[in-house]
């Protein structure tokens, strides 16, 4: 419930000498994002996907120096923040595991997939293992109810699931999360747009 | 960029073709169904058997028939084949070489297929995604270039009104009209939207054309924008679709190289580009308002209308926002005229719809049939009816905005007004199939939980009547409720319908309302205080 004030923020606002946003990341946002706005504030959320890209989550140091780059209140760059649910105000593991929550997972036996995560990760929905590998979380509709039950695993997808094909998924993921990749996109990295 | 270069690059991508094509479906269903493997197992069979020059193996999008993936078609027999695996591979490339092989294979005739009918699905699954002279060779982006060389705006906007096309978000507004309405509008600048924050509960057919045929939405916005008279257009993509957002980068990207897109696309006067805006996981950006509040960098809030988006839009200008579907028609209708369009489907709704069908069908999968086709030839012919042999209990169309359709409602055709008058609407195009195991007071209440976790909280009806409704509906369920409360369910549903600020909260009591219609009973059997038959209903507080 976006109008749920909860804290999801990280309670400790640690600060650091270093910034978040550093000349290289304000470069991205200022030669490939603001020519596409006419306003600076519209460049808000690619702002915070950049942010949430670089660190996996968004730290309230970060989103101060967003919104000074972007000559906004803080207050409303938090506000914003807090409206969406893909934004982490609080870190969040390596591997994101989302399962499908929706009708047609549902009426496929998708809570047995996240009682499986469950199980074998020892953590409840929105929490994170203490190593700090993994997150699970239930998401809304991810548009493959043809091939339910299914569940998103950073940004890859995985149809067709039973429990035993989820935790084989979950023994194999690579170390760093950056060699977990989608095997149907085929263009070279630095071919991005 | 001219035209007799556009047919070169057309030209030389159908002549590297070789003469027998294995089109294998790289779309997610298939995928997840091991087809990337045995695209890997055909590619090294053609090689060692030295028919490289022959045969030629290619990754394409949807094939549609989802529950028999992995899919591959061969051309030019267009035979189907169904379920294959690796160790099929060997036998398969025999069998298009002359062979014979037992592969599993589809009947072309199979209604599944032989009842479809494509426009915004025509390129699915014949081209490569991935490469935008695949959809030049399948005559893509000559619909834009005869617009910009030889059409004036008002002529395409007439032809889009001409065609009867009408939104296929879900409302059902004729497109050619909110067009018009844009581009009379006095503005220096002036904005296209593609609304493809694809959110219902059992609805994929956006990913789908996102995933399988992305230039078709770019070279739909260019006609917009053109028509109107916009230099610009974003794509407004959830976050949930990863692979639909590398697919539109990648076709953004190429169409810029190629000239498609930018200054002066095929040496016109024309300027566009297209942006890609990324959601972040808030499903009330798929309304209008919502979503360009969301562009704008702010929380994802509807606001009342009027004003409408066509008179102030994104930064208070005009503003064109249409679903991806209805941008994906926009080529087809383009280059084959606006009465090739209006001669299919019905009086009042043209053209086709895509449908997704899921659930308990045996089926499931994409089909794009013409507007007035029954739920009944959708459902039992070509979703082929319920898996292992059940019955169809209901059929919800147009997610949580929807309706429950009984099945004794299924010879109803599908089109904007038939489907309101039996209490759901056409909605985006999601359709789940259930069975007699589904009870209804269920599916009612998961679709206001999902309202109520959804609602943005800017007005009082809907932030708080979602709540009251799904603890109504939780307290019926769990055998508590009592027949005041349904008549309490029935005055939230009015309230709500009446005063909520948009479609969210407006619509929100669909479920509630057609399951209260059609299947009352099942209500009324858990209710404390229900006398049905005379006896004391089998609620859980009389059994323990």
């Amino acid at each position: 419930m976006a109008w749920i004030a909860e804290n999801r923020r990280d309670p400790q606002v640690k600060t650091s000498d270093t910034p978040y946003l550093t000349d290289a990341l304000k470069a991205v946002l200022r030669d490939r994002y603001f020519p596409r706005y006419p306003t600076k504030r519209a460049v808000l959320l690619p702002a915070l996907h950049l942010i949430q890209h670089t660190y996996d989550w968004i730290p309230t140091q970060a989103l101060q120096e967003v919104a000074e780059f972007l000559e906004i209140a803080p207050a409303e760059a938090l506000d914003t923040a807090t409206f969406y649910e893909e934004y982490w105000l609080k870190p969040k593991g390596k591997y994101l595991i989302g399962v499908c929550r929706s009708l047609a997972c549902e009426l496929c036996q998708s809570a047995k997939l996240t009682d499986t995560v469950r199980r074998k990760l020892g953590i409840e929905v929105g929490q994170t293992t203490t190593d700090g590998r993994f997150t699970l979380i239930e998401m809304e509709c991810l548009g493959s109810c043809g091939s339910a039950p299914v569940a998103l695993t950073n940004e890859v997808l995985q149809e067709n699931l039973t429990p035993e094909k989820l935790e084989k998924l979950i023994d194999s993921l690579p170390a760093d999360p950056h060699d977990f990749k989608d095997p149907g996109i085929t263009w070279p990295e630095d071919d991005k747009h | 960029m001219e035209l007799p270069e556009l047919h070169q690059i057309a030209e030389k991508e159908r002549a590297s073709q070789k003469p027998i094509r294995l089109r294998i479906c790289v779309a997610a269903g298939c995928q997840s169904s091991g087809s990337l493997a045995v695209k890997k197992k055909l590619e090294d069979t053609v090689k060692e058997a030295g028919l490289s020059d022959k045969v030629q193996v290619v990754g394409v999008g949807c094939l549609k028939m989802c529950s028999q993936g992995p899919l591959v078609q061969a051309d030019p027999t267009q035979t189907l084949y169904a379920k294959v695996d690796e160790t099929q591979a060997a036998g398969l490339v025999g069998a298009v070489n002359g062979g014979h092989c037992h592969c599993a294979t589809v009947d072309p005739n199979d209604p599944f297929l032989a009842h479809q009918f494509s426009i915004v699905l025509e390129n699915s699954g014949l081209i490569d995604p991935e490469r935008i002279e695949s959809y030049i060779a399948a005559e893509g982006y000559e619909g834009l270039y005869h617009v910009l060389r030889e059409k004036t705006p008002t002529e395409i906007v007439e032809t889009v009104i001409k065609s009867g096309l009408r939104g296929r978000g879900g409302a059902g507004y004729p497109t050619g009209l909110k067009w018009a309405l844009v581009a009379k509008m006095q503005s220096p600048r002036k904005f296209v939207v593609c609304n493809a924050d694809e959110g219902d509960p059992g609805a994929f057919m956006d990913r789908s054309v996102l995933e399988s045929d992305p230039h078709r939405i770019l070279e739909g916005m260019a006609i917009a924008g053109y028509a109107i008279g916009a230099t610009q257009g974003y794509i407004y993509v959830r976050g949930e679709y990863p692979l639909a957002i590398k697919r539109l980068q990648g076709a953004i990207r190429q169409a810029k190289r190629l000239g498609m897109l930018g200054g002066h696309i095929f040496e016109s006067p024309f300027d566009f580009n297209i942006d890609l805006r990324i959601g972040a996981g808030a499903f009330v950006c798929g309304e209008e308002t919502a979503l360009m509040a969301s562009i704008e960098g702010r929380r994802g809030q509807p606001r009342p209308r009027p004003p409408f988006p066509a008179e102030s839009g994104l930064w208070g200008q005009p503003t064109l926002i249409n679903n991806v579907e209805t941008f994906a028609n926009i080529p087809t209708l383009i280059r084959k005229g606006a009465d090739w369009f209006s001669a299919i489907g019905t009086e009042k709704s043209k053209g086709t719809k895509v449908f997704a069908l899921a659930g308990k069908i045996t089926n499931t999968g994409l089909i794009e049939v013409p507007m007035g086709t029954t739920l009944r030839r959708i459902v039992e012919e070509m979703g082929g009816g319920v898996e292992n042999g059940g019955t169809v209990k209901a059929v919800q169309t147009g997610g949580p905005s929807g309706g429950c359709i009984p099945a004794d409602k299924l010879d109803t055709p599908v089109d904007y007004e038939s489907l309101a008058a039996i209490g759901s609407i056409m909605g985006s195009g999601g359709m789940i199939v259930m069975d007699q195991s589904t009870n209804m007071v269920d599916v009612a209440r998961f679709f206001m939980e999902f309202c109520m976790d959804e609602s943005c909280g800017k007005c009082a009806p809907c932030r708080a009547g979602t709540v009251q409704m799904y603890r109504l509906l939780s307290k019926i369920r769990e055998g508590r409720g009592t027949q005041q409360d349904i008549d309490m369910l029935n005055g939230l549903c009015d309230l709500l319908r009446n005063t909520s600020l948009c479609g969210l909260g407006q619509t929100a009591p669909n479920p509630t309302l057609s399951t209260l219609r059609y299947f009352r009973h099942e209500y009324e059997q858990l209710l404390t205080d229900s006398t049905v038959n005379g006896q004391l209903p089998k609620h859980p507080a009389n059994t323990t």
